[in-house]
C-alpha cells in the first residue's frame, strides 16, 4: 500500500461533501419558498361564490376567521386531485377554517370536482381569469396559506403530501391553536 | 394477460439479467456468457418502450400514466412524444439508452474479453440501478385506481415537434457518457489505461458528446422559437444542468487524444470521464428531485430525489475510490513540454473546467444561500457573463494555437509565424467593421477579432492539402467543429452588442418604428385549431408603401388543460431575425407587441450543426494507431 497517495483520495472527499448537501437540500422542503406575503395582513380581494350565487368570498370573511387557510385549486390541476383528502382531514379539525378559490376553471368541472370528492371549504371563490388571485401573489397551483388572525403565516406551494402535513403543517396549527 | 403486466414482467427480466451481468464486476466471477446478459436488458426494455408507446396511440385510460399525459383528441405525433414527455416515461426511455450502448458496445471488435466483461458488467449495474428506481417509483404501467375515460392532457406548451425529439437526443449524450464511466472503470479493475483504451474509447466518447452538443442546440433552439422568451440562452439551472457534462465532456475528448497519441495524461482522463458522468447524474438529479424548479420540472416527488441521490453516492463513490487506489498507479513518468500541442490542450482543459466551475457555482449558489442562510438568491446572466468572458478570451487563444503547435515540443516563433497574418486581418477587418460602426467596445473588438482569427485558422487548418491534393481528413472534424465554435462565440458576441428589442401598445393601423424598420398592425382575427382556438395578428413590415414581409404572431388558448400560450411569428433572414410577439391584456383595446431584431441569430444553430458535422467527421475520420 506504499503507492498510496493522499491527493487521489481528494474527489471521494469531495464527492461525500456534496452528497451530504444534496440531502440537505432535500431534507429542507423545496415548496416551502419565502412568500411577499409571510407575516403580512390578508391582501384584500373580493369575488363570487362558487355554491352561493348571491354571497361573495372576501378579505373580510378570512379576517374573521381565527385561523382559516386559503387552499387555491382546480379540477382541472392533477396535484389538486391528490391533495383534497388531505383538506377533507383538515376540514374536520376544530377551529381551522378552510376556504378555497377555484382559480381559472369552469364552473361545471369545478361543481363536479366538489362532488365527488367532498368539500371541505366552508365558502369557495371563483376566480375565472385569475385576475383576483394575483394579489395572493399565486404562481401555480395547489397553493395554500395558513392565516393566524388576518396575518399570513405560511405558504405552501405544491400540493400537500401526506408527511408534509404531519411534519410542517399540524406543528404550524399546533402552535396557533 | 394484460399489458400492464407484460410491461412490468419486461422491466423484471431487464432487472435480474443486468444484475446477473454486474456479478461480473466481483473478483471471483461466475461463469456466464457475459454477451447474453449484456444484451438482454436491451430486447426487454426496447420492447416495454414500445409497449408503453402503444399505450399512448391506443390512448389506453386504463393506465394512470396516459391519463395524466395524453388525451385521445391529440394528434397521433403528440400521443407518441407523450410516451417520454414525463418522469416515467422518460426514465423508461433513460433505461432504454443505457442498455443500447451496453448492446452495441459488447459487438465491437475489442478482443481484450476481460476488459470487455468488466465495462458490460459496471453499465450493467447502473441499468439494475435505474430499472429499480423505474419499479419501485417511477412504474409507466401503474394502473389507474378508477375508470377515466379521457385524459388530461398534455401541456400545449409541450406539443411541439422540436420538443418531442429533443429530450431523447439529450439522453443519448447523457446517458452515453455512462459508457465512458464504464470504461474508466474497466480500464482501472483490468490495469488497460493506455493508448489503446483511448483509441477504443474515442468513438464512444465523441458519439456523447455529438448528441448531447445537438440535444443542448435544440434545447436552445426551441426555447428561442417556441418559449417566445426572445432569447437562446437563459442560465436557466436545468439549461446549466446540460452545459455541465458538456464542459467536461468536451475536456474529456480532448485528453483522450492526447492519450491516444502520447500515452499521457491517464489519470487525469479518469478523472475526467468519471467526472462527466457524475455531471450527467447531478444534473438529472436536480431536476427530477425538484430542487430546481423550472419550464423542464416534472410533477417532483421527495422519495425520486432520495433514490437517484442513494443512486449517485453509490456509482461516485465506487468509482472514486477505485481511482483513489489505481490512480497513482496509472501515469507514465513522462515530462510536457511548455510549448506544445498538448500543453495548449491541457490549458484548454484547465479553461473548460473553471467555466465548468462557474456555472457549477451558479448554479448550485443560490441553493446554498437558501439552505444555510435562509435567504433566497439569484444569480443571473451578469454573474456568468462576466466570469466566463477572460476564460473565453484565453480559450480562444489557445484554440488558436494548438492546433498550429507541434506535438512534444515546439518554438514559439513557429507558432507566431504560422498565425500572426490571419491575426492581422482579422484585426484589420474587425477594426474596419468598428469604424463603420462606431460601437464596439474594446472587449468587443477583442473577441469578435479572436473569433474570426480562430475561423480562419481552422479553416486553413482544414483545407490543408498534402501533396496529392486531397484534404488531411483526420484535422477535418477538428476544423469543422473549431469554425463551429469560433462562429458561435462571434455570434453570440455580435447578437449581444447588435441586437435590438421594444415593447409597443397597439391599435390596428398603428404604425410602429424600430431600428428604421416600420411595421404596420393591419388586422386581428379570430380562428379555430384542432385543439385550441386562437388569435391572429397581421404585421406587415412596409418599405414605403410595398409590403416586404407579414408577420402572423399569435395567441393559443387550450382547453384542455386550459393554458394560454404565445405563438412567435419569426422572419429569418440570412444575417438577421425579426420576431414579433404580442399579448392581449385583459378589457382593453390595445395588444402588447414585442418586437426584437435579433442579428446573426441563425449563425448560431449553423456554428452548432458546424461542431456536430465535426464531431462525425472526427468518428468516421479518425487516425488508428498503428499495431
Amino acid at each position: 500500500m506504499k503507492n498510496l497517495k493522499l491527493k487521489y483520495f481528494l474527489p471521494v472527499v469531495i464527492t461525500i461533501v456534496f452528497v451530504i448537501f444534496f440531502s440537505q437540500l432535500l431534507k429542507k422542503d423545496v415548496t416551502k419558498l419565502s412568500s411577499q406575503l409571510i407575516e403580512k395582513p390578508v391582501p384584500t380581494f373580493n369575488m363570487p361564490t362558487l355554491l352561493n350565487d348571491n354571497q361573495s368570498f372576501s378579505t373580510t370573511d378570512v379576517i374573521a376567521s381565527d385561523i382559516a387557510l386559503v387552499n387555491i385549486w382546480s379540477s382541472w390541476c392533477i396535484p389538486c386531485r391528490s391533495e383534497h383528502e388531505i383538506l377533507m382531514l383538515l376540514s374536520k379539525i376544530e377551529g381551522i377554517d378552510l376556504y378555497g378559490i377555484n382559480y381559472k376553471d369552469k364552473e361545471d368541472n369545478a361543481l363536479d370536482f366538489i362532488n365527488k370528492l367532498g368539500n371541505p371549504f366552508k365558502k369557495i371563490g371563483v376566480d375565472n381569469n385569475g385576475r383576483s388571485s394575483m394579489v395572493w401573489g399565486v404562481y401555480g397551483i395547489p397553493e395554500t396559506f395558513i392565516i393566524h388572525k388576518g396575518t399570513v403565516i405560511y405558504k405552501h406551494i405544491g400540493p400537500i403530501h401526506m408527511n408534509e402535513l404531519e411534519e410542517i403543517i399540524l406543528p404550524i396549527l399546533g402552535d396557533i391553536l | 394477460m394484460n399489458l400492464g403486466n407484460v410491461g412490468n414482467i419486461l422491466m423484471l427480466v431487464c432487472l435480474l439479467a443486468s444484475l446477473i451481468q454486474s456479478t461480473q464486476l466481483l473478483p471471483k466471477k461466475i461463469d456466464i456468457d457475459y454477451k447474453i446478459f449484456s444484451r438482454l436488458p436491451f430486447y426487454s426494455s426496447l420492447l416495454a418502450f414500445i409497449l408503453l408507446i402503444y399505450i399512448f396511440v391506443d390512448s389506453n385510460f386504463n393506465y394512470q400514466l396516459v391519463v395524466n399525459n395524453s388525451h385521445s383528441e391529440k394528434p397521433l405525433i403528440y400521443k407518441i412524444a407523450g410516451a417520454w414527455g414525463n418522469h416515467e416515461g422518460s426514465l423508461l426511455l433513460w433505461i432504454l439508452v443505457l442498455t443500447i450502448f451496453n448492446f452495441m458496445f459488447s459487438y465491437s471488435k475489442i478482443e481484450h474479453t476481460d476488459f470487455k466483461k468488466n465495462v458490460t458488467a459496471f453499465q450493467s449495474l447502473m441499468i439494475f440501478g435505474f430499472t429499480l428506481f423505474l419499479l419501485l417509483t417511477s412504474n409507466p404501467f401503474t394502473p389507474t385506481e378508477t375508470f377515466v375515460s379521457e385524459g388530461l392532457g398534455l401541456n400545449p406548451v409541450l406539443q411541439d415537434l422540436l420538443l418531442a425529439i429533443h429530450p431523447p437526443i439529450l439522453y443519448v449524450g447523457y446517458v452515453g457518457y455512462s459508457l465512458v464511466l464504464s470504461f474508466a472503470i474497466g480500464g482501472m479493475i483490468t490495469n488497460k489505461v493506455d493508448k489503446e483504451w483511448a483509441e477504443w474509447l474515442h468513438p464512444w466518447v465523441l458519439t456523447a458528446w455529438i448528441f448531447l452538443t445537438l440535444g443542448i442546440g435544440l434545447g436552445s433552439f426551441w426555447a428561442y422559437y417556441e418559449l417566445g422568451w426572445g432569447g437562446y440562452w437563459f442560465w436557466d439551472p436545468v439549461e446549466n444542468a446540460s452545459l455541465m457534462p458538456w464542459l467536461a465532456g468536451t475536456a474529456l475528448f480532448h485528453c483522450v487524444i492526447i492519450l491516444k497519441k502520447k500515452n499521457i495524461l491517464q489519470s487525469w482522463t479518469i478523472l475526467l470521464s468519471i467526472l462527466t458522468f457524475s455531471l450527467s447524474l447531478i444534473g438529472t438529479f436536480l431536476v427530477r428531485s425538484g430542487i430546481l424548479n423550472s419550464v423542464h420540472t416534472f410533477a417532483s416527488d421527495p422519495a425520486r430525489g432520495l433514490f437517484i441521490l442513494i443512486f449517485l453516492a453509490i456509482i461516485l463513490i465506487i468509482s472514486f475510490t477505485l481511482y483513489a487506489f489505481k490512480g497513482p498507479l496509472l501515469d507514465n513518468k513522462s515530462e510536457m513540454s511548455l510549448v506544445s500541442k498538448e500543453s495548449s490542450i491541457l490549458a484548454n482543459n484547465w479553461l473548460l473546467l473553471s467555466t465548468l466551475f462557474v456555472v457549477f457555482l451558479g448554479t448550485l449558489y443560490p441553493l446554498g444561500t437558501d439552505l444555510f442562510l435562509q435567504k433566497s438568491t439569484s444569480v443571473g446572466p451578469n454573474y456568468y457573463i462576466l466570469s466566463l468572458l477572460p476564460i473565453t478570451v484565453l480559450l480562444l487563444f489557445f484554440m488558436i494555437i494548438g492546433p498550429n503547435a507541434k506535438w512534444q515540443s515546439d518554438k514559439i516563433s513557429n507558432i507566431i509565424l504560422s498565425t500572426n497574418k490571419l491575426f492581422i486581418l482579422s484585426l484589420a477587418i474587425i477594426f474596419g467593421f468598428s469604424i463603420y460602426f462606431d460601437e464596439l467596445h474594446l472587449t468587443q473588438i477583442t473577441l469578435l477579432t479572436l473569433c474570426l482569427t480562430l475561423i480562419l485558422v481552422s479553416i486553413k487548418d482544414g483545407l490543408r492539402v498534402n501533396h496529392n491534393y486531397t484534404i488531411i481528413k483526420p484535422s477535418l472534424g477538428k476544423s469543422l467543429a473549431h469554425i463551429g465554435f469560433g462562429l458561435l462565440i462571434l455570434s453570440v458576441v455580435a447578437n449581444a452588442t447588435f441586437a435590438q428589442e421594444k415593447i409597443f401598445q397597439a391599435k390596428v393601423n398603428d404604425i410602429l418604428i424600430l431600428d428604421d424598420q416600420k411595421f404596420r398592425f393591419d388586422s386581428v382575427e379570430q380562428n379555430k385549431g384542432k385543439n385550441y382556438n386562437s388569435i391572429i395578428a397581421t404585421f406587415h413590415l412596409m418599405d414605403n408603401k410595398t409590403i416586404l414581409e407579414t408577420f402572423k404572431p399569435e395567441i393559443r388558448v387550450y382547453s384542455n388543460p386550459p393554458t394560454v400560450t404565445s405563438e412567435t411569428s419569426i422572419i429569418r433572414k440570412f444575417l438577421t431575425d425579426i420576431y414579433v410577439v404580442m399579448n392581449i391584456p385583459e378589457n382593453s383595446d390595445f395588444v402588447n407587441v414585442r418586437i426584437h431584431i435579433k442579428p446573426l441569430i441563425s449563425f448560431i444553430w449553423l456554428s452548432i450543426i458546424l461542431m456536430v458535422i465535426g464531431g462525425m467527421s472526427a468518428i468516421v475520420f479518425r487516425v488508428k494507431l498503428k499495431k
